[in-house]
């Protein structure tokens, strides 16, 4: 008896709540493990598409448990349909880069168990920090996350600039990390609790917390460290040049993925555990999300480099989520979340076509790269012109029901001038996605002027020793262009049927139980 | 989805395929087929317009309002836009009409446009057009609405244009675009006055609560009213917004008949019938729409008396017979309006296909004074015009008499003011006799013209060189402009199989609804109407007898006095012409709307933008704002690329002092 009572309980496990998590971690052990073997057959295509496979059954798991709202781990992570939205998002996300680096060059460099095991982990790290209901296991998520992508941009390694990005990303991220988990220790220290509602239960008995400084010192390093990785002004720098540098299929999976993480967590943590300290940190995170719109759409006027442009263009978006952020209310959440899901649509479209283009011309992924498309692959320029369209808010796209419904979250918030904000930011923004549109369809295509520059060869620059060859020459591409048809098509769609979309973000507002 | 449901989706549906089909199989379509396709859409879905009609009756009276929603767009910020529509005895009337006469045109167009280059391109906007149409008769909710009514609008522009190589004709697509885009403007700012109050886009939930949401004579729905009669106005053509329907008639016949007298210019008509809650609610603005209807009935019949053009005078009867309508459903009697928009779609689309018929004879000459007895060549489409004229003269038992007494019958049954209403409309029957019969006179009676006595010896005229008739502009016959051929009734007998069949239809249409005797068209519309309190009511007895007798001595006067002045007494127009010199060239200008929209709107919009251009713009704007703005953007552009060094250092420093803000921030907030 004495030794029956002396056990320590462990919790109690819900596997089946756990199950998504579960089947990415376990597929990122296996494809491990099976990039070991030497067949090349088997980590050319059994291993991608095994990631796939596990991706798709956590996507799967995710949907079987829709509806589900329960603690997980004795409370460490939440199950509810923001958690299982969010996971889809990832999945969707890891699945299109998967895909997209097929016969990429990163891959190869990097081994394929590898590489893959690292997006696989990526993702788990992204579904734990979601799923956080603990400062403990934000910052553990954030890690888990942050890490393989650090690796991940420096996959191409035979290419300076894919080691330059991912150092850079590596010591900026880790002020940030560090940024955060300071911040994050000393609201615990003012709170004296690490759990989102033990920390809610704190602040709303009032007590003059409010105004306390330690715990506010503590709400600005979080938003200094979650700001980092959702890219809002001013600590955004890194994303251009990480973005640039980064292997083009990575590029994709951080601008959407990464983002979605970012507020899946902002998200989570403000308006849950910090719900009621919100006319505290409301006023600054609207003065930033102001501020990241306009660098944002500034910075991006000047940019000639695709991936450049993005990247400051998904620095203005996050300005634009960020103001569904402020409100704190559930129409707020709801318009953010939406935002989240038409924005992965949006940016896959865009970078898979940017994939075949560096694959096809020499010119990388350089805004001239996409002259004459209109004439020469309607099936790319299709999908280029409604991803920029959908990313300016032109109506009858997805984008511009989310700018619609992010706005609408505003006015309703009171925080009309953010509103105005938004509309302005996208009046600047048209100015370089008009511009991409304009390169597809009004320029001739440039076959011989790129030939007679003798302009160096594309993606893969062997600066450093050993440069594969490999990696140049158009090749059969079509997945690329698949990703791209089917985003592209799926942006018109969620633009003129939004209301499934609306329905899944409508129960994601609803397990948060915000007014 | 119910029955009634499917069939309506599909009614939209197939002339929308039947676009998509022509227009996308355009080069493979050899020959005539693109005509077969398309008329093939519109006969589908007129079977099921039909059958959309049978299921509908199948419910009972108090279910016959259905609501098909196929998905819901939009239900944020109390927008509640869905893509749905509006199935009852209304739309179901306006989808028979509209896909009735859109396939006999089609079927008569086949012939009538064979060596047009343009032939695939015309059946592709033709199917457009039809689908525009019913949209926007079976719109469900005013977005639905606005987009039909834009569709339409932009049908029109295309179909105007259609031979877009001779500038008359493209300059006339351009001026009913500009108009129609006024009316535009009117319905969408009259729409957002409704919604402001009821909080709803649908029309049955508008309806439902308009009681509660407005006083009666609200100003703001007032104001709403008359705005959406500004779009009524505009499509419909009534005064002073109808200078563009004599000019579309630039466009091919079939266009004219089609779009110009049976469908597109009664959507105002049928705008009022389907608001009739808010109009009810808002007498001022329903009296604005009956005294401009009664306006526009009397001035376009005194300018059809003056006008040479074959077409323009049909076009202005349209608009005459169109401000019966908009007369008719504005002062409460929306039967006998809708009724007579049937039988106008029937008269008018005949006439306009006798009228098609006789100008391929003249080689595309429209002008009346070139014309005459063609009688004796063309006996077919002398007699169809004859019935058409007949039924537009208001003579007994054709079936414009019932339908154009009974309006009359109901306003004059209102009493009061309304006594004023009743004596024009009479006076316009009278003006309606001479001019249809001075047309018909001067077209087919008299001494036979060369063309005439060309076609007895059975040639079709065909110049030798081809021109404009307005201009005389020399043209080719490649895309862009009129085809070689030409074609009449008599030898072809895809343009005979429409006529015939709308000349039966304008014989036996006022069958329907003869007073004290049937009601079929009232009994069918109750549902509609169910509501209202203007719509159950019968003028009175004697009022019957001596309208009837008064509409058919009325008309024929008119047909005696045009009789007396052109076929008798052939100086006779000329010696009138001379006396009153004054008045014709007032009527001949067409009493002068065009210059006075040009001096009230064109010239001040012109002053005001070679000024904005000059003044405003360059200093102001260029200078100021754009200058300004504009080196802003640019000057924090390069700014934000200056911080964009690539040190990391740099990005480190940065990060560090952001965040040194935001501290900062927080701590002078606590």
């Amino acid at each position: 008896m004495m030794f029956a009572a002396s056990t320590i309980a462990g919790p109690e496990i819900d596997w089946a709540g756990l199950s998504p998590l579960i089947a990415v971690f376990a597929g990122a052990l296996f494809v491990l493990m099976l990039g070991l073997l030497r067949s090349r057959a088997v980590r050319e295509i059994l291993v991608p598409s095994l990631s796939i496979v596990s991706l798709a059954v956590a996507g799967g798991l995710s949907v079987w448990q829709w509806g589900e709202r329960t603690d997980l781990l004795a409370g460490a992570l939440r199950l509810d349909e923001l958690t299982l939205v969010l996971t889809l998002l990832f999945c969707v996300a890891g699945i299109a880069t998967v895909v997209l680096s097929w016969r990429h060059v990163a891959p190869r460099e990097a081994a394929h168990g590898e590489y893959h095991a690292l997006l696989l982990t990526s993702i788990a790290g992204m579904i734990v920090l979601v799923a956080a209901q603990n400062l403990v296991s934000v910052f553990l998520g954030f890690e888990l996350l942050s890490i393989p992508l650090y690796v991940l941009c420096a996959t191409e390694m035979r290419r300076a600039s894919s080691l330059e990005s991912g150092l850079k990303y590596l010591v900026v991220g880790s002020v940030g990390s560090a940024t955060l988990l300071y911040g994050l220790a000393f609201v615990y220290g003012a709170t004296g609790a690490t759990d989102f509602a033990a920390i809610a239960a704190v602040l709303g008995t009032g007590g003059g917390l409010a105004s306390d400084p330690l715990l506010l010192t503590g709400v600005a390093l979080t938003i200094v460290g979650l700001g980092f990785k959702a890219s809002v002004a001013p600590f955004h720098q890194w994303t251009p040049d990480v973005y640039e540098g980064a292997p083009t299929p990575i590029t994709a999976f951080m601008a959407v993925a990464t983002k979605a993480a970012a507020f899946g967590v902002i998200l989570r943590l403000f308006d849950v555990a910090l719900i009621d300290v919100s006319l505290d940190w409301g006023p600054p995170l609207a003065a930033l999300a102001a501020l990241t719109i306009v660098v944002g759409n500034v910075g991006a006027l000047g940019q000639s480099s695709l991936k450049r442009l993005l990247a400051y263009s998904s620095v203005a978006q996050a300005g634009y989520m960020l103001a569904g952020v402020v409100v704190a209310s559930r129409l707020g959440l709801q318009a953010t979340v939406f935002y989240l899901a038409v924005y992965l649509v949006m940016n896959l479209a865009a970078f898979a076509v940017i994939v075949a283009r560096e694959r096809d011309t020499p010119l990388g992924d350089d805004i001239s790269s996409l002259n004459g498309l209109g004439a020469t692959r309607p099936m790319l320029a299709w999908p280029m012109t409604i991803a920029m369209l959908a990313l300016a808010g032109f109506p009858a796209t997805a984008g511009f029901i989310g700018k619609f419904y992010l706005i609408d979250a505003a006015v309703d918030g009171s925080y009309a001038w953010l509103a105005v904000f938004i509309v302005v930011g996208s009046m600047i923004s048209l100015a370089y996605y008009l511009k991409v549109i304009a390169a597809i369809w009004m320029r001739p295509a440039e076959e011989d002027a790129s030939a007679e520059l003798a302009l160096p060869p594309p993606a893969a620059e062997p600066v450093l020793s050993g440069g594969s060859d490999e990696a140049t020459g158009a090749r059969a591409q079509g997945e690329v262009v698949g990703v791209a048809v089917l985003f592209g098509a799926l942006t018109i769609v969620l633009g003129v049927v939004p209301s499934p979309l609306f329905n899944l973000v409508r129960d994601a507002g609803e397990a948060l139980g915000l007014l | 989805m119910t029955s009634v449901e499917l069939f309506a989706w599909l009614t939209l549906g197939f002339p929308l395929a039947g676009m998509l089909a022509v227009a996308l199989g355009a080069r493979k379509l050899p020959g005539r087929s693109p005509a077969y396709v398309a008329t093939g859409a519109m006969a589908l879905s007129f079977a099921s317009a039909v059958a959309t009609l049978i299921s509908l009756q199948g419910l009972g009276e108090e279910h016959r309002q259905v609501r098909a929603v196929a998905w819901d767009y939009a239900k944020t910020a109390g927008v509640d836009a869905q893509l749905s529509l509006l199935v009852d005895p209304l739309s179901v009337f306006m989808i028979l009409v509209v896909a009735g006469v859109s396939t006999l045109i089609h079927v008569y167009s086949i012939a009538y446009l064979d060596s047009d280059r343009g032939y695939t391109r015309f059946f592709a906007y033709l199917n457009f057009f039809v689908f525009s149409m019913l949209l926007l008769v079976l719109a469900g909710n005013f977005v639905m609405l606005i987009v039909g009514w834009a569709f339409v609008g932009a049908a029109s522009y295309m179909l105007i244009s259609f031979w877009y190589r001779r500038t008359t004709a493209t300059n006339a697509g351009i001026k009913a675009f500009i108009i129609n885009v006024v009316g535009d403007v009117g319905l969408v700012l009259g729409t957002y006055f409704i919604f402001r109050h009821t909080g709803s886009l649908d029309f049955l939930a508008t309806f439902e609560g308009i009681k509660e949401d407005f006083a009666s004579n609200d100003p703001d729905l007032v104001a709403g009213c008359i705005l959406l009669l500004v779009g009524a106005f505009a499509k419909s053509a009534q005064v002073p917004l109808h200078t563009w329907l004599p000019d579309a008639m630039e466009g091919p016949t079939p266009v004219s008949a089609l779009i110009h007298a049976a469908t597109m210019v009664t959507a105002g008509v049928y705008l009022i019938a389907r608001m009739h809650p808010l109009f009810e609610l808002a007498p001022t603005a329903a009296d604005v729409g009956a005294v401009i209807g009664c306006l526009t009935l009397l001035i376009a019949g005194t300018i059809a008396i003056a006008a040479t053009d074959l077409k323009r005078v049909i076009a202005y009867s349209t608009m005459s017979q169109i401000g019966y309508m908009i007369m008719a459903v504005s002062a409460g009697a929306y039967a006998a309006g809708l009724f007579h928009l049937m039988t106008h779609a029937f008269f008018k689309a005949l006439l306009f296909m006798a009228a098609g018929s006789i100008i391929a004879a003249m080689a595309g000459q429209q002008s009346l004074d070139k014309m005459g007895g063609f009688k004796k060549a063309m006996p077919f489409t002398y007699g169809c015009m004859v019935i058409g004229g007949l039924a537009l003269a208001g003579i007994p038992p054709f079936s414009g008499f019932f339908s154009k007494d009974e309006i009359l019958l109901l306003i004059g049954d209102r009493g009061g003011w309304y006594w004023g209403l009743y004596v024009a409309g009479y006076a316009g029957a009278f003006l309606t006799g001479v001019y249809t019969f001075r047309m018909i006179f001067r077209a087919f009676w008299g001494a036979p013209v060369p063309e005439a006595l060309e076609l007895e010896e059975g040639h079709i005229h065909h110049p030798e060189v081809h021109a404009n008739p307005a201009t005389g502009e020399v043209e080719d016959t490649d895309v862009g402009f009129p085809g070689p051929e030409h074609h009449i009734a008599e030898r072809e007998t895809s343009m005979k199989v429409a006529m015939g069949t709308l000349a039966f239809l304008t014989i036996v249409g006022g069958l329907l609804q003869i007073p004290k005797v049937t009601h079929v068209i009232d009994r069918f519309l109750e549902p509609s109407f169910h509501e209202s309190a203007l719509f159950e009511r019968e003028p009175s007895g004697g009022l019957i007898g001596f309208g009837l007798i008064i509409g058919t001595v009325v008309g024929l006067a008119g047909i005696g006095l045009a009789y007396v002045i052109w076929v008798k007494n052939p100086g006779m127009s000329e010696r009138i012409r001379e006396r009153s010199r004054g008045l014709h060239t007032f009527l001949v200008n067409t009493w002068y709307f065009d210059e006075l929209i040009d001096f009230t709107v064109v010239r001040p919009a012109q002053w005001l933008g070679s000024f904005a251009q000059q003044t405003f713009e360059r200093v102001f704007v260029n200078g100021l704002l754009v200058g300004g703005a504009t080196g802003i953007v640019r000057a924090g552009s390069s700014a934000v690329r200056a911080a964009q060094t690539g040190f990391l250092r740099y990005y480190a420093a940065l990060l560090v002092a952001g965040m040194a803000g935001v501290i900062f921030y927080f701590l002078l907030a606590s």
